[in-house]
């Protein structure tokens, strides 16, 4: 089910005089945004799933309380963040990036393109999008953390990022093409490491 | 090499196929619309010892995690001590009331009576979101909920 923006706050209204089938569209259209903020903090599985439950455990006590009902995008996003940094304080271990395969979850969650895709002469094409998740876990965590966010569906306004990391507007666009510079820089050396010139 | 704009695409793409939301976790979601609490007055989290230390603890150590929530004239202190393989729930309402508790750790639901004086402890195993609610005096309905935190 497609949401529009606009419907959002009517959605939140229906969820707060408990209609599940809009507090299920919630949970469908923002979902990917609360994963990728916990994930943007390098939680590991169970430190995200947590931070994902308490994230929409803290909707459902507040959907009747809310200020700004068609703000709820960013209410979960200022949570979800708040609850990270929390686990971390908690004693959560963050990922390690050495075995960038550990990050690689598609062995365990198989998404329907992911098999369709490595069944197909698309295989190439999964090695590299695999190289390229394996770069972007080398970078500086500021850089995940603002990249992550940038693709986070639907994504965080840059007011909200600034907001949420605590940055300012201005250095976001700056950051942005800093960080893809060295993800670029990252993604080559790994290409080159797996040429056949290479010895 | 592909540029900026591509590039973040490419990104957002492997996202997608390589760290989507797990499916369990978004049925999880659904289902826990059923966990709303209706009419209960909410107790919002006043305190945190987790803020107020210096430096990341390690997770089960001895030291207590120490909260308050706070509802209008009401507030929950509560203690949290030991390890999912053995954890110690305890606390007090105030003013002090007699109260049937129910604690919510995860999935799980424990029961627990406040005494006289406000009074409550439980042993539990599991980690999981906590909340407590209460019924009071002998309230036939939940009266307060503590807002959920990360157990």
């Amino acid at each position: 089910m497609m949401v529009h923006p606009d419907d959002v706050g009517v959605l939140v209204r229906s969820a707060a005089s408990g209609d599940k089938t809009a507090w299920t569209a919630l949970v469908a259209h923002f979902s990917g945004l609360v994963w990728s903020i916990a994930r943007a903090h390098r939680l590991g599985s169970a430190d995200a799933e947590e931070v994902f439950q308490i994230t929409w455990l803290r909707l459902i006590e507040n959907v009747s309380r809310l200020k700004d009902p068609e703000r709820v995008g960013a209410w979960l996003a200022t949570t979800a963040r708040n609850e990270s940094v929390k686990v971390i304080r908690l004693g959560a271990r963050t990922t390690i990036t050495d075995s960038p395969y550990v990050l690689d979850r598609a062995s365990d969650e198989e998404s329907p393109e992911n098999v369709v895709l490595e069944s197909e002469e698309g295989s190439a094409r999964m090695r590299r999008t695999r190289q390229l998740w394996s770069a972007f876990h080398q970078l500086p965590g500021r850089c995940q953390q603002l990249l992550r966010m940038l693709i986070a569906s639907p994504p965080p306004s840059y007011a909200d990022i600034a907001a949420l990391l605590e940055i300012a507007i201005g250095s976001i666009g700056p950051t942005r093409g800093r960080c893809l510079q060295q993800l670029r820089a990252l993604l080559a050396e790994s290409e080159a490491a797996d040429s056949p010139a290479h010895p | 090499m592909p540029d900026d704009d591509e590039l973040e695409e490419e990104l957002r793409r492997a996202e997608r196929l390589l760290d989507p939301v797990p499916a369990r976790l978004m049925r999880g979601a659904v289902d826990m619309f059923a966990w709303r609490t209706i009419d209960a007055e909410l107790a919002a989290l006043a305190f945190d010892s987790v803020d107020a230390q210096s430096a990341a603890a390690v997770r089960g150590s001895d030291q207590p995690r120490l909260l308050t929530f706070q509802a209008g004239e009401r507030s929950i202190e509560l203690e949290l001590t030991g390890t999912a393989a053995e954890r110690g729930i305890s606390g007090r309402l105030i003013p002090a009331q007699q109260a049937e508790i129910e604690i919510r750790l995860g999935d799980q639901r424990l029961t627990a009576t406040a005494d006289a004086l406000g009074r409550f402890a439980v042993t539990a195993a599991g980690s999981g979101p906590i909340s407590l609610r209460f019924r009071p005096g002998g309230s036939a309905s939940w009266q307060i909920v503590t807002e959920w935190i990360s157990g």
